[in-house]
């Protein structure tokens, strides 16, 4: 189990830095957050206090268009290009084949998530910021990363088409993102509380987004990850029938 | 070391693969023989544990495909019909990946051997997108081989690259069966007849013979063929003395001549008939048939 996850975390890891499209994404990424970081600096001399989540913030936007970005590739090509039969064929399970190119993925967002702690750094530099507040975010908009991550890859393996496959998780992540936003202006409240309960940005904004760790919304990402390799893993089962 | 045993694949009511049952025994070259569409992939693919079959038993190395797929999985080396690469990845790269997965143990070493064996070595550090297709085809071959499996399957490994190229590839099959028990499929007759030990000739899913390529010819081909060319006669009144031979089963129109088959050896017979006429025997040859006849000949009885 363990060495074909290794094996195929380290071939997708390497594709990563193999491949332009993955800098371009970094680069896009890194880009906005900058000019994020930039204006607010700037409002914070006059106006107030530095956000310390503002980058995770923005990010919980951001991902409902990176992370498709990031994993349409993984199994779409793999299936197009015919090698899925061989990996298929080779002595792993097909779970390790999943979760070796979902921790790969999050794996590359978590250092791309690492270089944004620069910010934190300047900030630090010049004025004295909540740091535990800025823990407590960056901690949830990287579980948050990871299941929008594993739900774009259960789009890659939807399909054998990498742009089909971005355009529907993007649709998905979308969808969950604005889920919230409707959660908050429906009259009923139970049936807002219960949207807003199944929203990813739901389970960020009322508590990592103000310093708080809860485990109820730790364990919803991680619930999300779970449910959505498991259905990638039996959709990729599938390939076997078809 | 490869049993199947009544295997069958249906594709929903499509019947693929239809009760085959053959035996590949250890070091030996088997070649599956069909046509387009008859099953041969099918086949292939359920022995290397990618699909599960709808019913009967296929086993490699004692170990059945499907209860013991794991172990199936690590003594076979499979190369798909479309040589299926990362076109990212150098050739180095590409092998070592499939090396590590398949669980050997050192892994540089044994990619180092296997790109020697396969005349890949200066192409270590190539991307596999500049390739050309042969050299993709090596590295196909080369994936297949990395972990030195028991058993060695290859689809239809030489369809689409160049004569000298297939030369190759058919000698790299041969010289496989020293060390690996080799399953190979191809539509082309001439190669399983010079490739394999023996050959599997499948049909719509069904196993129509199997043999040696000397026994297959030897059991399917009805009778004697002769080769006849009469001078001094015209060609109806030739065909209607070779007809009235006893023993002669058929006569057929051939260039300048006639192909005949009889159930024995009717030279002595149809000489002298020929010469009773005061005509000349310009020509009286044994044809063999080819495995190629006796395919045409099977597969279309079949349809
Ligand atoms: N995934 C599938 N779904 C439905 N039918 C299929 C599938 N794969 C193959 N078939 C059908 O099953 C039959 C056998 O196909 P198979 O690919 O095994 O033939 P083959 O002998 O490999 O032919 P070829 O020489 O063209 O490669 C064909 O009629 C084919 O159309
Ligand atoms: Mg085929």
């Amino acid at each position: 189990m363990l060495r074909g996850v290794g094996t195929v975390f380290e071939r997708e890891v390497g594709q990563y830095f193999a491949s332009p499209a993955a800098y371009l994404i970094a680069f896009a990424l890194l880009l906005l957050t900058g000019l994020m970081f930039n204006s607010d600096l700037t409002f914070s001399v006059t106006q107030k206090a530095a956000d310390p989540a503002l980058i995770p913030s923005f990010l919980s936007f951001a991902m409902v268009f990176f992370a498709p970005l990031l994993t349409m590739r993984m199994l779409a090509e793999e299936s197009r290009e015919g090698t899925l039969e061989l990996l298929l064929t080779a002595p792993v399970s097909d779970t390790a084949v999943v979760l070796g190119k979902f921790l790969s993925a999050w794996f590359y967002y978590s250092l791309l998530l690492l270089i944004t702690l620069i910010y934190q750094v300047i900030l630090a530099a010049i004025t004295q910021p909540d740091l535990g507040h800025a823990i407590c975010a960056y901690i949830g908009i990287w579980l948050y990363g990871g299941a929008t991550l594993a739900v774009g890859l259960l789009f890659s393996s939807l399909t054998e088409n990498q742009i089909v496959a971005a355009f529907l998780s993007m649709s998905a992540l979308l969808l969950l993102w604005l889920s919230d936003l409707a959660g908050e202006i429906i009259a009923n409240l139970d049936l807002a509380r219960l949207i807003r309960q199944l929203s990813l940005q739901g389970h960020y904004t009322t508590s990592f987004a103000v310093g708080i760790v809860r485990a109820e919304d730790v364990a919803f990402y991680a619930g999300i990850m779970a449910v959505m390799l498991f259905i990638t893993v039996r959709i990729v089962e599938s390939h076997r029938w078809r | 070391m490869i049993e199947v045993h009544d295997l069958t694949k249906r594709y929903g009511s499509h019947l693929a693969v239809d009760a085959i049952s053959f035996e590949a025994h250890p070091g030996e070259v088997v070649g599956l023989l069909g046509p387009n569409g008859a099953g041969k992939t099918t086949t292939m693919r359920i022995l290397t544990g990618f699909m599960p079959p709808t019913g009967g038993t296929a086993r490699i190395a004692g170990y059945d495909v499907m209860a013991d797929s794991l172990e199936v999985r690590r003594r076979v080396g499979y190369l798909p019909e479309r040589v299926p690469v990362y076109p990212d990845m150098t050739v180095s790269g590409y092998i070592t990946f499939w090396a590590k997965l398949r669980g050997v143990t050192r892994p540089r070493a044994q990619v180092d051997t296997v790109l020697e064996r396969v005349n890949l070595t200066d192409r270590r550090n190539t991307l596999i997108r500049n390739l050309s297709k042969g050299l993709r085809q090596r590295l196909g071959l080369a994936q297949a081989l990395v972990h030195n499996p028991e058993v060695v399957i290859l689809d239809e490994p030489t369809i689409g690259i160049d004569p000298q190229q297939v030369i190759e590839v058919r000698e790299s099959v041969r010289e496989l069966g020293k060390n690996h028990t080799v399953l190979f499929s191809t539509h082309i007759l001439s190669e399983a007849e010079q490739v394999c030990d023996r050959v599997v000739i499948i049909n719509k899913g069904r196993i129509i013979a199997q043999g040696t390529p000397q026994t297959l010819r030897a059991q399917l081909q009805p009778g004697v063929a002769l080769y006849v060319e009469i001078g001094g006669l015209g060609k109806e009144a030739a065909a209607r003395l070779l007809r009235e031979i006893p023993g002669i089963e058929s006569v057929e129109r051939q260039g300048d001549g006639f192909a005949v088959r009889a159930g024995g050896d009717v030279r002595p017979a149809l000489s002298d008939a020929v010469l009773h006429t005061g005509c000349r025997l310009l020509e009286l040859r044994p044809v063999a048939m080819t495995l190629e006849d006796i395919f045409l000949d099977l597969v279309g009885r079949e349809n």
